[in-house]
């Protein structure tokens, strides 16, 4: 940028007479300086030095931290798309327009990825050269010592009747043993430098930032996630149709999925019941299974909980929620079964109050469906309407109305766990209220109308299982791990320089000495003297480097020591 | 007697010894504050003078107050009596710090777990992380001054914690049924220990700063403490260590989160925030280690790193918008 010329300076006369133009109140001429011009090519490194620089990646990391945080106001679709739609339906306003600007996708958004994006590339750009220099810089030799190291943040000087060579030896040993790379220009001085592990730490960890990035596309295009509601007693066969729900990465064949078999066994569920603050909150999930990797493979018995998952064919088995599955029966008129099935109810609340839904599509004359709750420890007077006071099955009751008409309006799919009341009428009691039936387990209600009837024949447990893949993940960790290890090198380790010159002390009657002449001047006490002369400097702030320089003093007075036992 | 009401009279003697420990730190600043009679301007050396007044912007005015020669730490002569309340005050520390580390204790063992399960414990062991960190470091820098700053925000939620967010000690839900909590949850009170100390060296540079360079007519304490630029730099290293520590906390989190949850990122509130507070620090050390940009400028973005550490830890946990995966405060 600072190569660009610029053709104002008092120099160009035109510059000089558009300004005296101006001045005198004249029209000038040309009103604005011509710029040279860029061109494309100039424009794009021109915009490519914009972006690579630290006070551009500076902007785009605060933007991010902000770009982030709506994601934590708002429901997000990827984390509970239920509580979107119940947003979306509360704040019939602003809720179209927030959909509209990625409100509920944040971390999809075009905008928090714009971000991102932008930010990694600041980042290669800046990576890269940088890289080039820092491997020049790993091979060559520290430079020159300057010519006034009394100049330097850290200096030091002191006398000594050692010669200079050997004055020199002793700072270099100790320098050495600091671990400095040390070099000598010439007879009288040495150049030390140290912490090329900074910048080595500092390009690992940003380049171990894409590593994680590179991690997470690789999870996403071929990672994939599948989730089953198993009923206690039921068995899973995987399959890409066998799963309640299956989201493949892009890139995933979704023929290949490993063909495990799963049957939950039994559920064991606990639920602190001593009265308190933290009165019905969980204590135990633990799903008793047993698994065959394939169809007629030999099974085991494993045990999937909370933290605990469980490993087949490179997928692994998560136990992620849990609930109530209500077996459910109803009956015609003349009582031939038309439903029966452990139905899940998803729970609600922390005391799991669950809805479901149960459809009886070979109910004639018109179809029907029923709609209701499963409470777990039914409060009995439902004067604040159908609630559970404790998550376990103590009281377990369900509360059901009942629709009638078309199940499936326009043969659209719809969920298992909502009813589509679009074409359908709720049925009524003869007394003209809406019909409501509560059950306890083996009770059986007669439908008005001669329909049938209901019987909630028995609870039983599921587990909400996952099961996921994340080929990613290794590569995200082992450049997480890189990252930190980065970081530590390139904040802690600092980038030093220390130089030592050397130089016969002036005598009374000094006077020119040619370099390197041993018998030079005598000292005060009428041995050759030197003068040492330490200079250190760092980059930033660096108490340490005042220890080094002491360092070397101590050396070299130890050096005359060791020489004096010598003698 | 029991283990959990031992520990609760441990925290209940801590708190009280971390009152009269504020109370002496307090004491110990009202020692440093220089007397406008003691502060001679020939003590200062002229260069160091010249600056300041240079900085004062109108050194004829200046001529009759004394213009801040009490400048830097090195030229500033503690007084016996300063040093002895300091030492008191320190002492106070310790014992008190020492007091809630053992009732943190004395609840994990109580509980046969890490004792951090819940919004109390959170709060409690976070308060104990921060004394403790200061008890280590304060004697060998000579860190009297920042007492007040640290005990005062520690008994504040020391009393919020026991006030507001009491919980029984209770067994753990299942989901933090695991050694991680003890691995990510533990750096991530060292860290918050950290940012903590380096928000209040942070302010207390701010403050400093805009001292040196308007003296203030009325000399206080504020000038007994090192310059501005050492107190900068303590900052950044402070935050610096709790940087890395918060980069760990961060990855040992994704670590745990795929084994609990099946997935080691899923933008669940926390991880939001952790995310956050991660890139605004990162800015923050990509600013001071940017040329040309002001240490000031950085030290706000480190301010407001604090504030979402803050927010991090209390809104996150406490308000239903926030509802996520980690909702483990208790307070349902």
């Amino acid at each position: 940028m600072s190569t660009d010329t610029d053709p104002t300076t008092a120099q160009d006369p035109a510059a000089a007479q558009d300004s005296q133009r101006i001045r005198t109140g004249m029209r000038p001429d040309r009103q604005e300086p011509t710029l040279p011009t860029l061109g494309a090519v100039g424009m794009l490194r021109w915009g490519w030095r914009q972006l690579t620089s630290m006070r551009t990646a500076l902007f785009l990391l605060l933007l991010l931290s902000i770009a982030a945080v709506p994601g934590s106001i708002f429901p997000q679709r990827n984390i509970d798309a239920g509580r979107v739609a119940d947003y979306i339906a509360q704040h019939q306003t602003s809720a179209p327009w927030l959909d509209r600007l990625g409100f509920f996708d944040v971390y999809a958004s075009p905008w928090f990825s714009a971000i991102y994006l932008l930010l990694f590339v600041s980042l290669v750009g800046c990576i890269a050269p940088r890289t080039k220099v820092h491997l020049s810089a790993l091979r060559s030799t520290p430079p020159r010592a300057p010519a006034r190291l009394q100049r330097l943040d850290e200096h030091a000087e002191l006398t000594t009747t050692l010669t200079p060579d050997e004055a020199l030896e002793a700072a270099r040993k100790v320098l050495k043993g600091k671990r400095f790379r040390v070099h000598s220009h010439d007879g009288t001085s040495v150049s030390a430098e140290s912490g090329y592990l900074r910048e080595t730490g500092n390009l690992l960890f940003h380049l171990a930032l894409t590593g994680i990035i590179i991690g997470m596309a690789v999870g996403h295009l071929l990672g994939w996630r599948g989730d089953i509601i198993l009923a206690e007693g039921d068995k899973f066969a995987s399959s890409a149709g066998t799963y309640n729900t299956i989201s493949p990465g892009p890139w995933v064949d979704s023929e290949t999925l490993p063909p495990f078999v799963l049957s939950l066994d039994k559920l064991h569920v606990e639920f602190n019941d001593t009265p308190g603050r933290s009165f019905g909150t969980p204590r135990l999930f633990d799903a008793q299974t047993t698994l065959q990797s394939s169809p007629g493979a030999p099974k085991s018995s494993e045990n999937v909980s909370v933290n605990h998952p469980i490993s087949v064919d490179g997928a692994d088995i998560f136990l992620l929620g849990n609930g109530y599955t209500p077996v459910i029966t109803v009956r015609d008129a003349k009582g031939q079964v038309l439903y029966r099935e452990a139905t899940p109810f998803l729970p609600q609340d922390p005391n799991y109050r669950s809805v479901g839904v149960i459809k009886v599509p070979s109910a004639s004359p018109k179809q029907l469906g029923f709609t209701g709750f499963f409470l777990p420890t039914a409060e009995p007077s439902f004067t604040n309407g159908p609630m559970s006071l404790f998550p376990d099955a103590n009281n377990p009751e369900i509360a059901m109305s009942l629709w009638e008409g078309n199940l499936f309006p326009g043969g659209a799919p719809q969920s298992v766990y909502t009813l589509n009341t679009e074409e359908m009428k709720q049925v009524l009691q003869p007394n003209g209220s809406p019909a409501l039936f509560r059950l306890k387990p083996g009770e059986t209600k007669q439908l008005p109308g001669g329909r049938g009837s209901i019987t909630f024949d028995s609870v039983k447990r599921f587990a909400g299982l996952s099961v996921r893949t994340d080929p990613g993940a290794p590569i995200s960790l082992v450049s997480a791990t890189l990252a930190t290890l980065g970081l530590i090198l390139g904040l802690t380790i600092k980038r030093r320089r220390v130089f030592v010159r050397v130089r016969p002390a002036p005598a009374g009657a000094g006077g020119d000495r040619p370099e390197g002449t041993l018998d030079s001047p005598p000292g005060a006490d009428g041995r050759p003297a030197t003068v040492v002369t330490i200079g250190g400097l760092s980059k930033d702030s660096d108490p340490g480097l005042a220890a080094i320089v002491s360092a070397i003093t101590t050396g070299v007075h130890d050096r005359l020591a060791e020489r004096t036992d010598r003698s | 007697m029991n283990l959990a009401a031992n520990a609760n009279a441990a925290l209940y003697a801590a708190m009280i010894v971390y009152t009269l420990a504020m109370l002496a730190f307090t004491w110990h600043l009202a020692a440093r504050a220089p007397k406008v009679a003691d502060s001679k301007v020939a003590e200062v050396p002229a260069t160091e003078r010249e600056s300041v007044l240079v900085g004062a912007g109108a050194p004829t005015t200046s001529e009759r107050r004394p213009a801040t020669p009490y400048a830097a730490g090195p030229g500033f002569e503690e007084s016996l009596k300063s040093r002895q309340r300091g030492s008191i005050a320190l002492m106070l520390t310790y014992l008190a710090s020492a007091l809630l580390v053992s009732s943190v204790l004395m609840r994990g063992l109580a509980v046969g777990r890490p004792p951090w399960g819940n919004m109390f414990e959170f709060a409690t062991a976070a308060a104990a992380a921060v004394g403790a960190a200061y008890s280590v470091l304060a004697k060998r820098n000579n860190w009297q001054w920042l007492g007040v700053f640290i005990v005062t925000p520690i008994l504040l939620v020391l009393g919020l914690a026991l006030t507001v967010l009491y919980t029984e000690a209770g067994e753990l839900m299942p989901a933090l049924k695991s050694y991680w909590l003890g691995i990510h949850v533990t750096v991530a009170f060292l860290a918050v220990a950290f940012f903590t100390l380096g928000c209040a060296v942070g302010l207390l540079y701010l403050v400093r700063l805009r001292r040196e360079e308007k003296p203030p007519a009325k000399p206080n304490f504020i000038e007994s403490l090192p310059s501005a630029q050492s107190l900068e730099r303590t900052a950044y290293s402070l935050n610096m260590v709790a940087f890395i520590l918060w980069t760990f906390t961060l990855i040992a989190g994704a670590i745990w989160a795929k084994q609990a949850w099946g997935s080691y990122w899923q933008w669940d509130p926390k991880e939001v925030w952790t995310f956050v507070i991660w890139t605004v620090y990162a800015a923050y050390m990509h600013s001071r280690a940017t040329a040309g940009v002001d240490h000031r400028k950085s030290m706000y973005i480190a301010l407001v790193g604090y504030v979402s550490v803050i927010v991090n830890f209390t809104l996150v946990n406490l308000v239903s918008t926030f509802v996520g995966m980690h909702n483990y405060s208790g307070m349902g």
